[in-house]
């Protein structure tokens, strides 16, 4: 990490306040936490401090994940627990995002559902998995009603939050020039909240597969989660972190598609100097 | 009140007002008082009366808080007064309306549109045909000196040119009155008096009447017809002055401002009336 200046090497430290990274270097450490992790994991088995029965090495783990889907149909189960979080996550953001973009527009739109929205937010979702699984049994509606309830009236108050924070010098703007009410709506608060929309919405994503993992865990017999439950109870911990492995890739794979969501919707936000 | 000062001994010219003596626009005992939550109301201007004139430029003049951008946004239709009358060419104020634009002091491009598409706005919203809406575009883009920049997003544009696509913007949506709040508060001296120079001769060109808010007593003189100077606690008219020394002809270059006899009496006059109202200046 040396840069030269004529003869001279200017100076440049390993921690440096406000000192920008090199790609190269973000890549070399980011890359080298992991390879740490998985070496310590690697040697913990080896050399016998663990027990293989409750904590099998990392390469078994990729094995069994292979052979899972390869052999025992895992795919299916992947793709019940994707459309689980798929289906609740549109039929969520379908009612949240016109509501919250009205709540934060209109005060009396939010003086109206605000106190109902904010109480239903300090409600843990889990709260209603017994009366849940009362009323719709054990199909699918239980474990969207779930995954529903538990992003819904959060993802309603960031949005109501993000769209009254729409600088009022740009509607003002707008209603001098002669734009009506709906107008206004659709071409000023709509366009300039929506950015922020993007950003609620991928952040509510990741809440939304705890919940996936806890109804399914709960009360599933398809999916990752029971998937996993079954594992236990044959003492196969492989299957387990090959279990939890895959919910962190298919978590970080949506969060990856979300941001390049916005780098393709929003290219005015574009950063200079960021590639 | 002391008028003479002003007026000098040159006598007013007033060819720039329309033929009839009909002004475009008038404020009559306006006053507007304020609510805050658990407080008294704030009384932030009272009995607040003058006319513009067709094709004039008007300034609002005087120190920080006596309520110059409350008298603007009332005319704008933003704010409502608690009492009085405002009427643009005859009609009752009741609300914002394309005929009364006006430009922030804060930037108000919008981020997800081209220079192009945020010069076309107004006329989008108004229904503009889109071949007349692109053709007074590229006009005022052109005007203000943007021509290159038309595809450009407004985060790549430094504060004046955003500043003139605001004014762009606003005059391509053809108001009768522009309306504009310290549109140059935040530039830099040398853009700012590149800015001045370009109003000036855009208002000209346009047709525009003008009413506009500054607390800098050099833009004032150099840009107004007539300038409304404003007192505090509560906002009011103090003096209205008509910068006789200009002999009713408008300036193309600050640099001629310096030379007029008369410029430097007028300052010293207004300066004086700050003065007065100084005091509690210190909030400025
Ligand atoms: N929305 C509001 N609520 C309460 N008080 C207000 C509001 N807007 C303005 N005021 C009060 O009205 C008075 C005049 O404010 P105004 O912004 O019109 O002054 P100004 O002349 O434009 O000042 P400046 O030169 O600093 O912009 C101030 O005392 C201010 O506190
Ligand atoms: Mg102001």
């Amino acid at each position: 990490m040396t840069v030269r200046n004529g003869d001279h090497a200017f100076r440049q430290r390993w921690f440096e306040f406000l000192a920008p990274i090199s790609r190269k270097w973000r890549i070399i450490l980011g890359s080298s936490i992991w390879i740490l992790f998985f070496g310590l994991w690697e040697a913990a088995v080896i050399s016998g401090w663990v027990n293989t029965l409750l904590v099998p090495s990392p390469l078994q783990v990729i094995n069994t994940l292979y052979e899972l889907f390869a052999e025992q149909g895992f795919l299916m189960d992947v793709g019940i627990s994707v459309a689980r979080i798929l289906g609740s996550f549109t039929v969520a953001c379908a009612i949240a995002i016109p509501l919250g973009v009205l709540m934060g527009s209109f005060k009396t739109v939010e003086s109206f559902v605000n106190p109902f929205v904010s109480a239903w937010r300090y409600l843990p979702a889990p709260a209603f998995i017994p009366i849940l699984l009362m009323w719709f049994g054990t199909g699918e509606l239980p474990k969207l009603a779930l995954l529903f309830l538990g992003v819904i009236f959060f993802l309603i108050t960031l949005i109501m939050d993000h769209t009254s924070q729409v600088r009022s010098e740009l509607i003002e703007t707008a209603m001098t020039l002669g734009g009506k009410r709906w107008q206004i709506l659709w071409t000023v608060v709509v366009p300039a909240v929506l950015p922020n929309i993007v950003t609620s919405m991928r952040q509510m994503l990741a809440i939304a597969w705890t919940y996936l993992v806890i109804a399914e865990i709960i009360a599933s017999t398809s999916g990752i989660g029971a998937m996993m439950m079954r594992a236990r109870r044959f003492l196969n911990t492989d299957e387990i972190m090959a279990g939890i492995l895959i919910i962190g890739v298919l978590g970080l794979a949506f969060d990856v598609m979300f941001r390049w969501l916005q780098r393709v919707l929003f290219p005015y936000l574009e950063q200079e100097g960021h590639a | 009140m002391n008028l003479s000062h002003a007026h000098g001994d040159v006598p007013t010219v007033t060819a720039r007002r329309a033929s009839t003596d009909e002004p475009k626009l008038r404020l009559e005992s306006v006053g507007k008082s304020f609510h805050v939550p658990r407080g008294p109301a704030i009384e932030a201007i009272a009995d607040v009366s003058f006319t513009t004139h067709e094709n004039e430029v008007c300034v609002l003049l005087g120190p920080s808080g006596c309520g110059k951008s409350t008298v603007l946004r009332m005319v704008a239709g933003l704010e409502q007064p608690t009492s009085g009358n405002l009427t643009l060419d005859g009609q009752p104020i009741l609300g914002p309306a394309q005929e009364r634009g006006m430009v922030f002091q804060a930037y108000t491009s919008f981020d997800w549109l081209t220079v192009q598409q945020n010069v076309e706005y107004g006329m989008r919203l108004n229904h503009v045909p889109r071949a007349e809406r692109r053709e007074r575009a590229s006009h005022f883009i052109e005007l203000v000196g943007l021509h290159r920049f038309a595809n450009t997003y407004p985060r790549h544009l430094s504060g004046g040119m955003k500043q003139r696509v605001a004014i762009a913007r606003t005059l391509a949506n053809q108001p009768s009155l522009l309306l504009m709040d310290e549109p140059f508060g935040a530039l830099d001296a040398q853009t700012r008096w590149q800015m001045q120079e370009l109003m000036l001769s855009i208002a000209e060109a346009a047709n525009t009447t003008v009413l506009m808010v500054t607390h800098d007593i050099e833009e004032a003189i150099f840009l107004a017809d007539r300038i409304e100077f404003m007192s505090r606690h509560p906002g009011t008219i103090r003096e209205e002055i008509v910068p006789a020394f200009k002999q009713g002809r408008r300036l193309r270059r600050k640099e001629e401002l310096i030379g007029l006899s008369g410029y430097d009496d007028l300052e010293r006059h207004i300066l004086q009336l700050m003065r007065e109202q100084g005091g509690d200046s210190a909030d400025h």
